[in-house]
């Protein structure tokens, strides 16, 4: 006789009661690959199913303003897979490298969004 | 016959004088859906009827009292503005807000997660906060989002287009502003940290909190003395309206 494996879906509120999500996952995603400062380029990974990376984003180059916390990726979990956390950053993008046609009197506007490790690459 | 006069009626309805009202009280297709995955939730187990009706009446019982609160205090104690820069989440329980405890879940909330960023805005930079993916938003020191904050106008045209957007609520910026928009796309919320304004000096913290609007902490208007309310959102009638041909 086989019994269906269980899955907790009350696991998510055990360990985040009392501390907070993306709190409950400090500690969890290693060294961050990258700081304050730093210039990089959004990837362009498939995104079957569920992302929260904008594709408005994709491709262009930013700077990193924070590196703000550790958690599963978004895409990993919506599926309710939360094994593995990584750190997460907050880029700040020229609005002319988001959209070609930002009109030129408006060099400084910017925006500000957030990513996690697995879709930066150093630029 | 029954059924004949049905159908005259009803033909006489389709074709006659009659325009059809907007249905006010229709139900959407969300909230029928909202309605089933909660029954189905409720009927496993994964909570209770009563939780949910703790859950509803703690989200309807918040506001933006305490983020404009939160913006008073800063502008009066430069020690607090630091902190809240550094670590929003610290400071919001100075202002009555404890984002992983106040929750009926003990966790946050479910959709806004525990991580605020307050955003500080300078004569030379502007911050306006949008969630172009969905509608997140600060709740536990906002309140619930605004109507306009969830359309799909303004999400997807606020990333691209912020100067004409912040100029249909009637905010004009001088070109050398950076208009920094700020997409809460993951797991942290935003609020805006506006800049004091002139003619507030001497002012106690009740009377500046005054006028810390909501669209201010969203950053889509600028505190000014006297206004203490948000600006009305004027409705246009559409410019190419669809009529219905039955």
């Amino acid at each position: 006789m086989t019994t269906k494996p269980h899955h907790d879906r009350t696991h998510h509120a055990k360990k985040a009661t009392g501390i907070g999500d993306p709190q409950c996952f400090k500690g969890e995603a290693g060294p961050a690959k990258f700081k304050i400062g730093d210039a990089v380029r959004i990837k362009n990974l498939p995104d079957i199913f569920y992302t929260r990376c904008q594709t408005y984003t994709r491709g262009a180059r930013g700077v990193v303003v924070a590196v703000v916390y550790e958690s599963p990726a978004a895409e990993d979990e919506a599926w309710d897979n939360t094994d593995k956390s990584e750190w997460f950053y907050s880029v700040k993008f020229p609005q002319k490298e988001l959209w070609p046609d930002y009109p030129d009197a408006y060099p400084n506007d910017t925006v500000e969004t957030e990513f996690s490790e697995r879709w930066l690459e150093k630029a | 016959m029954p059924d004949k006069e049905d159908k005259q009626m009803s033909e006489k309805h389709d074709h006659g004088e009659h325009k059809a009202a907007p249905m006010v009280e229709e139900v959407s297709d969300f909230e029928i859906l909202e309605m089933a995955v909660r029954e189905l939730a409720i009927e496993k187990g994964l909570f209770s009827a009563e939780d949910h009706r703790r859950w509803t009446e703690y989200v309807h019982s918040l506001g933006p009292l305490p983020a404009a609160r939160l913006v008073a205090k800063a502008w009066l104690d430069p020690e607090y503005k630091k902190l809240a820069v550094a670590d929003g989440v610290k400071a919001s329980l100075a202002v009555g807000v404890d984002w992983i405890k106040s929750p009926p879940t003990g966790f946050g909330t479910p959709s806004d997660y525990c991580n605020l960023r307050v955003l500080e805005d300078t004569p030379k930079l502007k911050h306006v906060v949008v969630c172009t993916l969905c509608s997140c938003y600060p709740r536990p020191i906002l309140g619930q989002s605004p109507e306009w904050y969830r359309t799909p106008n303004y999400r997807r045209r606020l990333v691209r287009w912020p100067r004409q957007v912040l100029a249909e609520f009637g905010l004009q910026l001088s070109p050398d502003i950076e208009i920094r928009v700020a997409d809460s796309n993951q797991k942290t919320r935003y609020m805006v940290l506006p800049v004091r304004p002139a003619g507030t000096e001497g002012w106690s913290e009740d009377k500046l909190a005054e006028i810390v609007t909501r669209d201010c902490l969203i950053g889509v208007a600028v505190p000014k003395p006297g206004v203490t309310s948000n600006a009305k959102r004027p409705i246009h009638p559409a410019v190419h309206p669809v009529h219905h041909h039955h």
